[in-house]
């Protein structure tokens, strides 16, 4: 699955954007990360920081304005093999039968019908899907069904990074607590870099190696999270670490400059 | 129960072409006009028989001619339209430069361009342009006129194109996206994600295109230089007052036309059968 790569680094990154109701807007100001490979790093902030943007520019989706983004020492200039993303809303093809809709990147890579059926069965498996839902289409599952099967496609292809943009914001929480758990379990098996962006401090604690916080368009603060594995939600701890985040999260926020 | 409701759908749709007959019937005794169902029937019950006291080729060869040219001038209408629809959704240059035009040129009937394809190919057809002098051997090929094929794709290329251009517009960036980031290139995101998103509205299109291609045919061929085709039956039967034959063209482009749209629905309900159904 993943190999020993997968560092990603941002060098003063910076990412504008023009808006016909804001006019030019900064989503990222010189922006430095180092994530090194096989960490859990969450990026911890509020709607609109630059989170997404983080991202979209490691994705390849869209260049900087400024600063340089590699993977492996290599600079991002487009979608790179061995990179996956999971969207907030899937990103999941609306006429593809789930089956098919895993095993797209396989498909994208010439390989061939029954091998990659098979390749995406697994990966439906890895991520506790029954397997009834192969056949089915996006809108005939549920929220977290859909998010389990965006994550299968993302993993499918074997990625040594995995970009993860709020992906479990719109399940509830018990959903939200058990894709936690099994994104947990699948990155101690196979050991990628994960870059995970969110605005819910339970969720950075309950997941992270390292916490990034982010106010807009930058890093505030560097947080490593050190508690065991697998983390109890309430216990004191947890509870003690989250209340310290919350506080981080909450001072900075209220010093930070206005967006734009 | 499901047979229950098939039925009861089935006799609903019967009500309209039953009061039709009733109507016909009732204008047609004692009229000189209006031919009687009987005289139809017996056209349409021998549809290869050339009609004795008309200029014209039998009811079957003239359907054939009529949809040999609709297949030819649709077909080119979908093979053109879809990539310009395609392009003019996804390209904001191709989308300022041709949508204009393309709006404008929508609302023109298909007819008025008659007189302006005929001016341009004449009578010239895909026998004329390969056999020259010897096209009149090539008697169907020779039929497929250069003008009529031409009308009947400016008819069903707009309909076909502003659908495809605003299903290619309609497809969400996070599903282009999902596919770049799993390594697609320009040419599999074309055929893996814009033409499968865009399908629905392509087919909406296409089934607006073939009803307006089959309506423009019959009006084709009635301008001059056309011998051949439904159109040119029904001006002929009119001229002539035999108006058994203009009747039994109509049911016969009537049932085409059910046919062809018949085609194009279960294929529409194919590509759109992932679309949640709204209730």
């Amino acid at each position: 699955m993943a190999g020993d790569a997968g560092v990603v680094r941002f060098d003063g990154v910076s990412k504008r954007y023009a808006t016909p109701a804001r006019g030019e807007v900064w989503a990222l100001r010189a922006f430095d990360l180092l994530c090194p490979a096989g960490q859990l790093t969450c990026v911890l902030g509020p709607s609109g920081c630059g989170k997404t943007t983080l991202l979209r520019l490691a994705a390849g989706l869209e260049p900087p304005t400024r600063g340089r983004i590699t993977i492996d020492g290599r600079p991002v200039d487009g979608p790179a093999p061995g990179v996956g993303l999971v969207s907030q809303e899937g990103g999941l093809l609306p006429w593809r039968r789930v089956i098919d809709d895993v095993a797209l990147g396989l498909e994208i890579r010439g390989v061939g019908r029954a091998e990659r059926r098979t390749e995406a069965r697994r990966a439906i498996r890895r991520v506790h899907l029954p397997p009834e839902v192969e056949a089915a289409l996006p809108h005939e599952l549920s929220g977290g069904m859909r998010q389990r099967v965006a994550l299968a496609r993302a993993l499918c292809t074997g990625p040594r990074i995995l970009l993860m943009d709020e992906p479990f914001a719109s399940v509830d929480e018990p959903t939200r607590h058990r894709l936690q758990d099994e994104l947990v379990r699948l990155w101690e098996a196979d050991g990628q870099t994960i870059l995970f962006v969110t605005h819910s401090v339970e969720e950075a604690v309950t997941l992270a190696d390292r916490l990034v916080v982010m106010t807009f368009s930058q890093a505030v603060a560097d947080l490593p999270v050190t508690l065991p594995r697998p983390r109890d939600r309430l216990a004191p701890d947890f509870v003690d670490m989250l209340l310290r985040v919350r506080q981080t999260f909450e001072a900075e926020a209220a010093d930070a400059p206005p967006p734009g | 129960m499901k047979l229950k409701r098939i039925l009861s759908r089935l006799a609903l749709g019967a009500v309209p072409p039953i009061l039709l007959l009733v109507i016909w019937y009732v204008a047609s005794v004692g009229s000189v006009v209006v031919p009687s169902i009987g005289s139809v029937l017996e056209v349409l019950a021998h549809p290869f028989r050339e009609p004795p006291a008309l200029d014209a080729t039998s009811l079957a060869s003239g359907a054939a001619v009529s949809v040999l040219r609709v297949v030819c001038g649709f077909g080119l209408a979908a093979a053109t339209a879809v990539p310009v629809g395609i392009l003019v959704g996804r390209s904001r240059t191709a989308m300022a430069m041709l949508s204009p035009t393309m709006s404008a040129a929508m609302v023109i009937s298909p007819i008025a361009w008659i007189p302006v394809a005929i001016i341009a190919f004449g009578l010239s057809s895909p026998a004329t342009a390969l056999f020259g002098d010897e096209a009149w051997r090539y008697g169907l090929l020779d039929r497929v006129r250069f003008a009529i094929v031409a009308v009947i794709w400016l008819g069903a290329f707009f309909p076909i194109a502003l659908n495809a251009a605003a299903g290619a517009r309609g497809v969400r960036d996070s599903h282009i996206e999902a596919a770049r980031v799993l390594g697609a290139g320009r040419r599999q995101v074309l055929a893996k994600i814009i033409l499968p998103g865009a399908a629905p509205a392509i087919m909406t299109g296409l089934r607006v295109g073939g009803g307006i291609a089959w309506r423009v045919i019959i009006a084709a061929e009635i301008f001059p230089g056309t011998r051949s085709g439904l159109g040119y039956m029904i001006a002929t039967a009119h001229e002539q007052a035999s108006y058994q034959y203009a009747f039994a063209s109509i049911i016969v482009i009537g049932a085409i036309g059910l046919g062809l749209d018949g085609l194009l629905r279960l294929a529409a309900r194919r590509v759109s059968r992932w679309q949640p159904k709204e209730r």
